[in-house]
């Protein structure tokens, strides 16, 4: 196997590691002075403030060690926050080397081609572990840079052993992921049954760390045993033991990974369910969603759109829940208090404002990628000849993806809606039903220019439309995000479509905004029609 | 008897000489006719245009008298197609892949998939992805077959089947015919075409060389003879018999290729002592291999 195909092969998670790790870390920790403060009184009241913070998320991350220091606020936010990236990352890319491509025939073709079972699970393992050594080692030097351009250099042994404990909790959640792959069937399967052990192990962790009394097999989380080393944070610690067992979980997962490999069927998992005999099925199905325009499509996609909603009725539910936490921090930090002040408004209104619609856009976003990657893998599986081969033009065709894309927005966007609206009076925070409407509504145009784009690239490139699509949606993201904290012209912060959206649960809606995403959408698809009605299909 | 399929200079150039130049093709309703050709001379090429999924560079093409590309979906309502590899559904059971594609086509003649999904023995309850590739190109049979199209395209029809599967695909051929439809299939296989087609047209580099009846198909046909005498062998005679080509001799050994009657090479021949004559038909298939290196 060239190193090219196993850079393809797990290009989805590099991209986004090589993001949330070094981008992330280098900001968070370049812009410490600019959150906490630049004189040391004002960082130490910020360091109080992000104690009082971090004792409430014990249950989430290990409390803070010295958060007056970038090297200390480094440690926290980004290698406590971490921890659970990085522990998804090996699972997740684990269960894809197994499951998924075994799914796709592409292991099936590797060890025809003459590539023993041992070789190719060591390859794919191997491989892992280079790219995630290079990712946690170039997330260390991203930490260390900004701690220095933030004025305060962390010790490089501290990042160094910090760096070796997110390896080792890496590949241990990648052999754990490899093990729990040879035991069921599917990619689906794999995925859940290895996001409940990490699941299992967080909370295992969690209750350790937040509970009086010390839980049972807390000691066995892989989470406990990262956790063990704080390196980063003036005055932590590296456990070499604790980092030399997540060594030893993961070498002994990835053994017994590869005699389960060795042993069963390709195709199969150890455990085989027994299948019930049925009785054959000789008619066509009569469930009659299947046979509307767009109802068919949500019908075929009602479990993903159903996770998507409840995914985001949870972060709604997450984001009022944190609004007092957020305020009462805010109000403590000598820093952020001003901007508490210079709020239009209550505060937990424009706090609530403020997060969960940031949340929601980016998730909105992120949805319509995930649907133009439908779009463009449609296309290049054969899927669209097939629906072009009925007697339905083609831009009926993108008529139904578009409306489809926008029932499910909708959707996610009032049910979180709901949430909301439901949990905000027991937090005391006042809401306005009409406003918030307005900002709901607002998510669907919002939604539907990311589409509208993401259509247009889909019809012209289909290969290239993903990956475009997120660039396109992060460069947006972060000139959203950085703008107003670097303090970029206007115009620079105008080019992001997320600046389009306004902030309508707090100020009046952006008119021209909204006409300008409205136009985005309706150009972008209108263009879309055009060269999908222009392009070969399947050529 | 009008016609069912029409091309006229139809070119798809995808640079370096890949593509199709230049078709020139009709096909008459109530007719079989068999594309043939060997992988990658332009068969999906052309069942691809007919479908107005890519677009020409040159010519046009029609079905039933309707454009394949301006008019593409009035042509997709007279047309049922199998492609040459059918896309993943996933999850979906193959009933509901049969409905839900039906109901893009307006609505599913529940008898019709019943009658078909049993004559194939599919199991329409079984998800997608758990069938085997025999059992997809069945279930994509039964989605041409459906709707009891005017005309069916269909790309490698065959491929995948059991030999017994293979025979039922013929049975729905000539029932499709019987019921006055038309048949556009390709393959590379011959026997395929021989059992079902009544034209067939030959493909190579992605030009047409050749477009012919079965019955002048079978005209091509001819006999190896190998002939073992006694003493002297009548080389001369042999070489200038009507019909004979392809002349050897081998000591006493005599091998040649007849074409039509044997007559001529008998006259040749008399007045020897023969001691033992064989002949053999060759395949289609080899006719076609001679033809295609030719």
């Amino acid at each position: 196997m060239s190193a090219r195909l196993l850079l393809r092969l797990h290009r989805i998670g590099l991209v986004a590691m090589a993001y949330f790790g070094i981008f992330y870390v280098a900001v968070n920790s370049a812009a410490f002075p600019l959150i906490a403060g630049k004189t040391r009184a004002l960082q130490e009241a910020f360091g109080q403030s992000i104690t009082l913070l971090g004792a409430q998320f014990s249950w989430l991350l290990p409390s803070p060690i010295r958060p007056d220091t970038a090297a200390g606020y480094l440690q926290w936010r980004g290698y406590g926050f971490f921890a659970i990236l990085f522990a998804a990352w090996g699972l997740f890319s684990a269960s894809g080397a197994v499951r998924r491509d075994e799914d796709r025939g592409l292991v099936e073709s590797w060890l025809s081609a003459g590539i023993s079972r041992l070789r190719l699970l060591s390859t794919r393992t191997l491989f892992f572990a280079a790219v995630s050594a290079e990712i946690v080692t170039l997330t260390g030097a991203a930490g260390w840079l900004g701690c220095v351009i933030a004025g305060t250099p962390p010790a490089v042994s501290g990042l160094v052993g910090e760096s070796a404990a997110l390896w080792a909790l890496t590949l241990a959640c990648f052999g754990l992921g490899l093990l729990v792959s040879q035991i069921v069937a599917n990619f689906r399967a794999a995925a859940s049954a290895g996001s409940v052990l990490l699941v299992v192990m967080f909370l295992l962790d969690s209750i350790g760390r937040s509970s009086v009394h010390r839980a049972p097999f807390t000691d066995i989380s892989v989470f406990f045993l990262f956790n063990q080393s704080n390196a980063v944070a003036p005055g932590g610690v590296f456990d070499p033991a604790a980092t030399v067992l997540l060594f030893v979980v993961a070498a002994a997962a990835t053994v017994a990974a590869s005699v389960g490999f060795v042993r069963r069927d390709v195709g199969a998992g150890l455990i085989h369910p027994r299948q019930r005999p049925k009785a054959e099925v000789h008619e066509p199905s009569v469930n009659p969603l299947l046979r509307l325009a767009v109802i068919r499509g949500l019908w075929i996609r009602r479990v993903g759109a159903l996770g998507w909603t409840a995914g985001m009725a949870v972060t709604a539910a997450s984001v009022v829940l944190l609004v007092n936490i957020t305020a009462t921090f805010f109000a403590s930090t000598p820093t952020l208090s001003p901007y508490l002040r210079g709020l239009p408004g209550n505060v937990h209104t424009v706090l609530l404002a403020l997060i969960w619609l940031s949340f929601a856009q980016a998730l909105v976003a992120i949805f319509a990628i995930t649907y133009v990657s439908r779009w463009s893998s449609d296309d290049s599986s054969g899927v669209l000849e097939m629906q072009l081969a009925e007697p339905i033009p083609r831009w009926g065709v993108l008529g139904e993806r578009a409306a489809e894309l926008t029932v499910t927005v909708t959707a996610m966007a009032f049910v979180a809606m709901a949430v909301i609206l439901a949990l905000s009076p027991a937090e005391g925070i006042p809401l306005d039903v009409g406003k918030m409407v307005s900002s709901t509504a607002l998510l669907v145009p919002f939604g539907l220019t990311f589409a509208a784009v993401g259509a247009l690239l889909a019809g012209w490139r289909p290969r290239v439309a993903v990956v475009t699509l997120s660039t396109i949606t992060v460069i947006s993201y972060l000139v959203f995000e950085l703008g107003p904290l670097f303090k970029w012209p206007n115009w620079a912060d105008n080019l992001s479509v997320f600046q389009l959206y306004g902030t309508p649960l707090i100020t009046p809606v952006f008119v021209g905004g909204l006409i300008a995403m409205l136009a985005i959408a309706a150009v972008g698809f209108g263009s879309a029609g055009v060269v999908l009605a222009r392009r070969d299909v399947a050529a | 008897m009008t016609s069912a399929v029409v091309m006229h200079g139809l070119t798809k150039d995808y640079g370096s000489g890949h593509g199709l130049f230049d078709l020139d093709l009709e096909v008459a309703e109530g007719e079989v006719f068999g594309f043939l050709g060997p992988n990658g001379a332009g068969k999906t090429t052309t069942i691809r245009l007919l479908m107005g999924v890519i677009h020409a560079s040159a010519g046009t093409a029609t079905i039933f008298g309707l454009d394949c590309d301006r008019e593409s979906v009035a042509v997709k309502r007279e047309v049922g197609y199998l492609p040459g590899e059918l896309p993943q559904f996933g999850g979906m059971r193959g009933n509901e892949v049969v409905t839900y594609l039906g109901g893009m086509r307006g609505g599913v003649d529940r008898a019709r998939v019943t009658e078909l999904s049993e004559q194939l023995e599919l199991d329409l309850g079984r998800r997608f992805r758990e069938y085997s590739r025999g059992n997809k190109q069945k279930l994509g049979l039964v989605l041409a077959f459906m709707h009891r199209p005017r005309l069916l395209i269909l790309d490698e029809p065959t491929s995948g089947l059991d030999p017994l599967n293979q025979q039922t695909f013929q049975r729905l051929v000539t029932e499709a015919r019987t019921a006055g439809g038309t048949v556009f299939l390709s393959s590379h296989v011959l026997s395929e075409v021989e059992e079902t087609c009544s034209r067939v047209g030959i493909i190579r580099e992605g030009r047409l060389v050749s477009d012919m009846t079965m019955d002048k198909v079978h005209e091509l046909r001819f006999h190896e003879v190998v002939i073992e005498f006694s003493d002297s062998v009548p080389e001369a005679g042999v070489r200038a018999a009507a019909g004979v080509e392809d002349v050897s001799v081998n000591g006493t050994r005599l091998a040649c290729t007849v074409h039509g009657r044997f007559d001529s090479l008998l006259a040749a021949i008399s007045g020897h002592a023969v001691t033992e004559m064989v002949s053999r038909e060759p395949s289609l298939e080899s006719i076609f291999l001679s033809y295609y290196s030719k």
